[in-house]
C-alpha cells in the first residue's frame, strides 16, 4: 500500500511538472540570451491548445503512424513508473532493471523513428536515420554506465542502485555519472547532439521526425519528450543527491521530496540552459566521437570499480 | 566582464526587451476580418500559445527581415507565447508575406491546407494585403485573400516589427476580450 | 505413455512425404505432400513437446541393428531442438502450399517438395542419432538436400552460391568426421556416451585439436565469422520457406552439435578453447550486425542478422565454457540457459521474418529494399505481425530475445566482481560488445521494417501489393504469436528445458530469477499494456477523436514523389560512415554529361560496393594458393609417357620406403 502510494505520488508529480521543466529551460535560455522569455508555464497552454486542434494526417501513412504517439508516450510513462525520480521503493521499481530501462527507451525511439519514416518525406527519413544512429550508439554507453552502478552497488534495479550509490565512498562512479550526463544530453536531443530550437530541417534530428504530426498526436509526442527531459534531469540530480528522495509515504517525507524535486529541476534546467548557451552543436558526422567519449567514460568507471573491488 | 557579473546582468539587470505594454496600447486600428477569428481565438485559450508558420509568397524579403527581427532580444516574440515552427502541421497561424506570385500560389495554398484547423492567416505587408506596387501585374495573383481566407491584415511596406506585433497582439486581444 | 512411437511415426510421415512427391505426376501432389509434411512434423512437434512437459530426461526411440546399431534417442536438449525443428517445419510446409504455387513456373515443384521433406528428415535424424555414424549420415542428408534446395531456381547466382555452400559445408563435415575419428580411435559406430569415456584418456593436445575441428565443422555450418561467407550467399537464394528452415533451424543443428560435443563429449580443460569461441562469437556478432545494417537486400539483411544472432549465442556458450573452466558451474548453467532461450527465440522470429520476406519479395518482384515500401498500408495485418517479429529480432522488451539477453547480462554483471582480472576484462568486453550489437541490431530491424513497410511504395509493383493469401499469412502470425509467447512465458519455458533453478514460482506467476534479481515477464507485459491503455483512454478523454483530415505529406510547396524518400542506403549511411574502417564500402558515382556543351548537366549513376573484407583477406589468398598449386601440378601433365612411368616408379619407391 505504502509503495503504491509512493508510485502514485511520483507518477502524478512527474507528469504535472514535465511541461514546466520544458518551459523553464526555454526561459533560462531566453534570459541568457538577454531576452525576456516566455512564462515557464507556457507549455501547459501549448499542449492544451494542441489537444483542441484538428489533426492533419498524411495520406502516405498507415496504422503505424497512429500507433507511434501511443507507444512513445506509454514507454515514457513506464520509465516514470519504475525509475527513482521522486521516491525510492515504488510499487513497480522491481521492474527497473537497467536492461529493461535501456530496452524501453530503445522501444520508444524505435517507434519515433518509424513515425519519422512514415511521413514519406526526405526530412522525416533524415531525422529517423540520425535518431536511429544515435540511439544505437548510445546503447553500449548506457549499458556500461548502468553496469558500473550495478558492480559498485551490487544492485540491479536503478531504484536500489541509486539508493545505495554513494559517490563519496566509490569514486569509480564519477566517470559513470559523467557518461550518464552525456547520454542524457544525447537521449533528449539537446546540445551538442541536437538543437531543440532549430527551424532548419537539415540540422534537425528529433524535430525532423515529428514534422508530420499535428494536433493531439503532436501534443503526445512533445509531452513525451518533455517527460523524458524531466526524467533524465531528475535522474542526474538523484544520482548526486539520493537523500532528497522520499523513502516512506509519510506526509512530511512526500512534501519534502516534492519540494526537493522542484529545486532539482530548477537547478538542472539552469545548468542545461547554461550549457546550451555556452557550447556549439556538433556536426552530426562527428557524433561517433562524442558517443565514444561517453562510452569510454562509462567503461573507465566500470574498470575503476572492478579494480576498486578487487583491491 | 567576469562570468558572475554576466549572469547577474542577464538575470537581474535591466532588460533590453521593450516593455510589453508598448505593443498592446495603440490607437491604430488594425483590420480584422469577420467574427471567425473571434471564435478561433476563444477556442484556442485566448491565443496565449500560438505557433507560426511563415510563408514567403513572393515578397522582396523586406518583410522577412522584419520577421527575423521579431526573434531578437528587443522584440522577443516568445514572451507573447508566439513562436515560429518548422512545419505547417504544428502551426496555429500562417503568416504570409508578399503579393502571391503565380509561382508561389501553390505553395501558399498548400501551406494553408496543410495546417490543421483552426488556423489564423495573417497577411503581412502591403503586398499580401492589397498586392502593393505589384497589384494587377501579370506575374502575381494579387492580394492574399484571393488565394486563402485572411483573418488579420498588417499593412506597411514593410511593416516594422513593432507594427507587426501590435497588429497581431491587438487583433488577438480584441477577439478574446469581446 | 510411449512417445517414441509418435516420433517414429513423424519420421515415417516425413519419409512418406518425400516418396509421394517422387511418385506423383508432374504438377500434381504438391498440396498432398505439403499437407503430409505439415502433419508429420506437427506430430513430431507435439510428441517432443509432450515429452518435454513430462519431465523425463531420456527417451530411447529405437536401438535397431540395421543402421549399424545407431541408437536413436531424445534427450531434453535434443527434444528441445526437435520441437523447434518440427514446429518451424510444420509452419513452413503450410506456408509452402500457396507460396510455391506462386512460383510454379520457376521451380520444379515435385523436386522442391521432395527435397524439402528429405531436408527435414535429415535434420530430424541428426537430432535423434546419438552415435557419430547416424549423426554424420543425416548431417550429409541435410547438407546435400539443402545444397540442391539453394539452387532450386537454377539461376547462375544460385548455382554459384550453392556450390560455395557445398564446399564450405563439406569442409565442415570433413572436420567433424575427423574429430569423431580421432576421438573414438578410427571407429564411427561408438555412441556419444562411449566417446565421452574415451575422450577422458586422450592427451590434452589431441583434445584441443579435436575441439578445433569441431569448432570449425559446426562453426562453419552456424555461419561464424570467418567461415560465414557462404551463408549470406546461400540463404537468400533459396525459396523463402527453405530460407526460413535453413536460417531458423539448420543453424540450430550446428548449435546442437556443438553443444553436445563441447559439454557432453569433450571434457573442458582450459580457458583457451572458451576464449576462441568467445572471440569468434563476438566477431560474428559485430561483423554480422554491421552488414545487416548496411545491406539493402531484404533476405541478405536477415542472413547477416542470423550470423549476428548465432554470434551472440556462441558468445554466451563461450562465456559458459570460460566460467566452467574456472569452476563457476552456476554461472555456466545460466549462460547456457540464456543461449538456449535465445536459440528458441531466434528459431521463431527468424523463420517468421524469412517467410515474411518471401511475401515482400513476391509483392515487390525484387529482393531489394529500395523498391519496397508502403506495405503497411496495403497489407496491414501482415505488417503487424512482421513488426512484432522485427521488434523481437531487435531484442526489445518485452519480446523473447530480450529475455535471453536480460538473463545473460544480468548474470554476467552480477558475477563480474568475483572473477580474476583477466576474466573480468573478457567479460567486460563481452558486455559492451553485446550492448553495441544490440543497438545496431535494432537499427537493422527498424531499417528492414521502416524502409520495407512504411511510407510510399518506391516501385510500381510495390504499389500494387496485395495482402498475402491466408495460408501464407497464418504461419507468419503463428510465429509472431509464438515469439510473444516465448517472451511472456520465458521462465516457464526455461523450467521445462531443464533450467528450473532460474525460475521461482509464486502464487499465480513464474519469475525469472538470475543472481538474486527477479523479473516477471508477464508483469512487464501487463504494465506496458496497462500504460498503453492509460494513454489511449487519456487521449480519448482529452480531445475529440474524429477531428482529423487527410492531406498529403508536407512538401514545402513542391510536389514530392516516392523517389525523394529515404532509402535503405541513405538510412544506414551514418553507420556505414562510422564503421568505414571495418566495412570498406566503396561509393561509386559515375557522371556522364547529357549535353556536350555543358558538363555540369550530367546523369549520375550511384552504386555502392558492399564487398566483404573476408573475401580479400582470407578467401582470395586461399583461392590463389589453390590455383597456383594446381598450375604447378599441371606441369607434370606433359604428355610424355616415359615421364609418367618415371613418376609411377618414384611413387612406388617412396611408398615402399615409407611402408618398410
Amino acid at each position: 500500500m505504502n509503495s503504491i502510494l509512493l508510485t502514485l505520488v511520483q507518477f502524478v508529480a512527474t507528469l504535472a511538472i514535465a511541461p514546466f521543466v520544458v518551459g523553464l529551460v526555454r526561459l533560462f535560455k531566453a534570459r541568457l540570451q538577454g531576452r525576456h522569455g516566455a512564462s515557464p508555464f507556457l507549455p501547459y497552454i501549448t499542449y492544451a491548445t494542441l489537444l483542441k486542434k484538428q489533426m492533419v494526417i498524411s495520406k502516405s501513412t498507415s496504422w503505424v503512424f497512429r500507433l507511434v504517439p501511443f507507444v512513445v508516450l506509454a514507454s515514457t510513462l513506464f520509465l516514470v513508473c519504475v525509475l527513482p525520480l521522486v521516491v525510492f521503493g515504488g510499487a513497480l521499481s522491481h521492474l527497473g532493471h537497467f536492461m529493461i530501462i535501456a530496452g524501453v527507451l530503445a522501444l520508444g525511439t524505435a517507434f519515433l523513428v518509424m513515425g519519422g519514416l512514415e511521413s514519406a518525406s526526405a526530412f522525416g527519413g533524415m531525422g529517423a536515420s540520425r535518431e536511429m544512429t544515435l540511439a544505437s550508439l548510445v546503447e553500449p554507453a548506457m549499458i556500461a554506465t548502468f553496469a558500473t552502478f550495478a558492480v559498485v552497488t551490487g544492485a540491479f534495479t536503478v531504484d536500489t542502485m541509486f539508493a545505495s550509490a554513494n559517490i563519496l565512498t566509490s569514486p569509480a562512479l564519477l566517470p559513470a555519472i559523467a557518461a550518464l550526463i552525456m547520454i542524457a544530453l544525447a537521449e533528449n536531443a539537446r546540445y551538442p547532439v541536437d538543437n531543440p530550437a532549430t527551424h532548419l530541417e537539415l540540422t534537425m534530428v528529433h524535430e525532423a521526425m515529428v514534422l508530420e504530426y499535428s494536433g493531439p498526436y503532436l501534443a503526445m509526442l512533445e509531452y513525451a519528450s518533455g517527460l523524458k527531459l524531466t526524467i533524465f534531469s531528475l535522474l542526474v540530480a538523484n544520482v548526486l543527491f539520493p537523500m532528497t528522495l522520499a523513502v516512506d509515504a509519510t506526509l512530511i517525507a512526500i512534501i519534502m521530496a516534492l519540494g526537493w524535486m522542484i529545486i532539482k529541476v530548477v537547478i538542472v534546467s539552469f545548468l542545461l540552459a547554461l550549457l546550451e548557451s555556452m557550447i556549439a552543436k556538433m556536426r552530426f558526422y562527428r557524433m561517433q566521437e562524442y558517443l565514444t567519449i561517453a562510452f569510454f567514460f562509462a567503461l573507465a568507471g566500470l574498470v575503476f570499480a572492478l579494480i576498486h573491488i578487487t583491491l | 566582464m567576469s562570468f558572475p557579473k554576466l549572469l547577474n546582468r542577464l538575470f537581474l539587470g535591466p532588460r533590453v526587451t521593450e516593455k510589453q505594454e508598448s505593443f498592446l496600447k495603440t490607437d491604430e486600428e488594425f483590420e480584422t476580418v469577420g467574427a471567425e477569428l473571434k471564435s478561433i481565438v476563444i477556442n484556442l485559450y485566448g491565443g496565449r500559445s500560438l505557433r507560426i508558420r511563415a510563408v514567403d509568397g513572393g515578397s522582396t524579403n523586406a518583410e522577412e527581415i522584419e520577421l527575423t527581427a521579431l526573434n531578437n532580444a528587443y522584440y522577443d516574440i516568445d514572451r507573447f507565447g508566439l513562436s515560429f515552427v518548422a512545419s505547417p502541421r504544428h502551426a496555429d497561424m500562417v503568416w504570409v508575406t508578399g503579393p502571391v506570385t503565380r509561382n508561389l500560389e501553390r505553395a501558399v495554398r498548400t501551406t494553408y491546407e496543410a495546417a490543421p484547423e483552426p488556423c489564423i492567416v495573417v497577411a503581412i505587408g502591403d503586398g499580401a494585403c492589397t498586392g502593393g506596387i505589384w497589384k494587377d501585374s501579370y506575374a502575381v495573383v494579387g492580394a492574399l485573400d484571393k488565394v486563402i481566407p485572411v483573418h488579420i491584415k498588417i499593412p506597411g511596406d514593410p511593416p516594422t516589427p513593432t507594427q507587426i506585433l501590435r497588429g497581431v497582439l491587438n487583433a488577438l486581444k480584441q477577439s478574446s476580450s469581446k | 505413455m510411449n512417445f517414441s512411437f509418435f516420433v517414429l511415426l513423424s519420421l515415417a510421415g516425413t519419409l512418406l512425404a518425400a516418396l509421394v512427391s517422387c511418385i506423383s505426376a508432374k504438377g500434381q501432389g504438391h498440396r498432398a505432400v505439403m499437407t503430409l509434411l505439415a502433419l508429420s512434423t506437427g506430430l513430431g512437434a507435439i510428441a517432443s513437446a509432450v515429452f518435454l512437459l513430462s519431465g523425463q530426461s531420456q527417451l530411447a526411440i529405437s536401438q535397431s541393428v540395421w543402421f549399424f546399431s545407431t541408437p536413436f534417442a531424445l534427450s531434453t536438449l535434443s527434444a528441445l531442438f526437435f520441437f523447434l525443428l518440427n514446429t518451424v517445419a510444420c509452419l513452413a510446409s503450410v506456408y509452402a502450399i500457396k507460396y510455391v504455387e506462386q512460383y510454379a513456373e520457376i521451380y520444379n515443384v515435385r523436386v522442391l517438395d521432395g527435397l524439402m521433406a528429405i531436408f527435414v528428415l535429415g535434420m530430424q535424424g541428426v537430432l535423434l542419432s546419438s552415435a557419430p555414424f547416424g549423426f554424420l549420415v543425416f548431417w550429409e542428408v541435410m547438407s546435400i538436400s539443402s545444397f540442391f534446395l539453394v539452387m532450386a531456381d537454377k539461376q547462375a547466382a544460385s548455382v554459384r552460391a550453392a556450390l560455395f555452400y557445398l564446399i564450405m559445408t563439406h569442409l565442415g563435415a570433413g572436420a567433424i568426421l575427423a574429430g569423431f575419428l580421432i576421438l573414438s580411435g578410427s571407429s564411427i559406430f561408438e555412441p556419444f556416451t562411449r566417446l565421452a569415456v574415451l575422450a577422458q584418456s586422450l592427451p590434452p593436445q589431441t583434445l584441443f585439436g579435436v575441439f578445433l575441428l569441431f569448432l570449425f565443422g559446426f562453426g562453419s555450418k552456424a555461419g561464424l565469422v570467418p567461415f560465414h561467407v557462404w551463408l549470406p550467399e546461400a540463404h537468400p537464394q533459396a525459396p523463402s520457406h527453405i530460407s526460413a528452415l535453413m536460417s531458423g533451424v539448420m543453424l540450430k543443428m550446428a548449435l546442437y552439435g556443438f553443444l553436445v560435443m563441447t559439454f557432453s563429449v569433450l571434457p573442458i580443460r582450459s580457458s583457451t578453447e572458451a576464449l576462441i569461441v568467445i572471440a569468434l562469437g563476438l566477431l560474428s556478432a559485430v561483423y554480422g550486425v554491421i552488414y545487416a545494417v548496411i545491406e539493402r537486400d531484404v533476405k541478405r539483411v536477415l542472413a547477416f542478422s542470423s550470423i549476428e544472432n548465432m554470434g551472440i549465442i556462441f558468445t554466451m556458450i563461450g562465456v559458459a565454457m570460460l566460467v566452467k573452466s574456472q569452476g563457476m558451474d552456476t554461472f555456466a548453467h545460466v549462460a547456457i540457459g540464456a543461449a538456449l532461450l535465445f536459440a528458441i527465440a531466434h528459431a521463431f522470429f527468424k523463420s517468421g521474418l524469412f517467410m515474411g520476406a518471401g511475401v515482400m519479395v513476391h509483392a515487390a518482384h525484387s529482393r531489394s529494399l529500395e523498391v519496397m515500401g508502403g506495405f503497411s498500408k496495403r497489407m496491414p495485418v501482415f505488417s503487424g505481425s512482421m513488426l512484432i517479429l522485427a521488434l523481437a529480432a531487435a531484442a526489445l522488451p518485452p519480446f523473447s530475445a530480450f529475455m535471453a539477453e536480460w538473463t545473460f547480462i544480468q548474470n554476467l554483471v552480477a558475477n563480474l566482481s568475483q572473477m580474476s582480472p583477466f576474466i573480468q576484462g573478457v567479460l567486460v568486453l563481452v558486455l559492451v560488445t553485446m550492448a553495441l550489437v544490440g543497438g545496431l541490431a535494432l537499427f537493422a530491424m527498424i531499417k528492414l521494417f521502416g524502409i520495407g513497410f512504411l511510407a510510399e511504395p518506391r516501385s510500381e509493383h510495390a504499389a500494387h501489393a496485395k495482402a498475402p493469401d491466408a495460408l501464407i499469412a497464418v504461419p507468419i502470425f503463428a510465429l509472431a504469436a509464438l515469439t510473444i509467447f516465448v517472451g511472456a512465458c520465458a521462465p516457464w519455458i526455461l523450467s521445462i528445458i531443464g533450467f528450473a533453478d532460474l525460475t521461482s514460482f509464486e502464487t499465480w506467476h513464474t519469475n525469472l530469477v538470475v543472481a538474486e534479481a527477479t523479473l516477471n515477464p508477464l508483469v512487464l507485459f501487463d504494465v506496458l499494456i496497462a500504460l498503453f491503455l492509460v494513454v489511449f483512454v487519456a487521449r480519448r478523454l482529452l480531445s475529440n477523436k474524429k477531428h482529423e483530415r487527410p492531406y498529403h505529406t508536407w512538401d514545402c510547396g513542391q510536389p514530392i514523389t516516392s523517389g525523394m524518400e529515404y532509402t535503405a542506403t541513405a538510412f544506414s549511411s551514418p553507420i556505414r560512415f562510422f564503421f568505414r574502417m571495418i566495412t570498406r564500402t566503396k561509393k561509386n558515382v559515375i557522371a556522364t554529361p547529357v549535353l556536350a556543351s555543358n558538363p555540369w548537366i550530367a546523369s549520375r549513376i550511384f552504386s555502392l560496393d558492399l564487398r566483404q573484407i573476408w573475401y580479400d583477406v582470407l578467401y582470395v589468398p586461399i583461392q590463389h594458393a589453390c590455383l597456383w598449386t594446381s598450375t604447378q601440378v599441371r606441369k607434370l601433365q606433359n604428355g610424355v609417357i616415359q615421364f609418367y612411368i618415371a613418376l609411377i616408379f618414384i611413387a612406388l619407391v617412396v611408398t615402399l620406403t615409407i611402408a618398410l
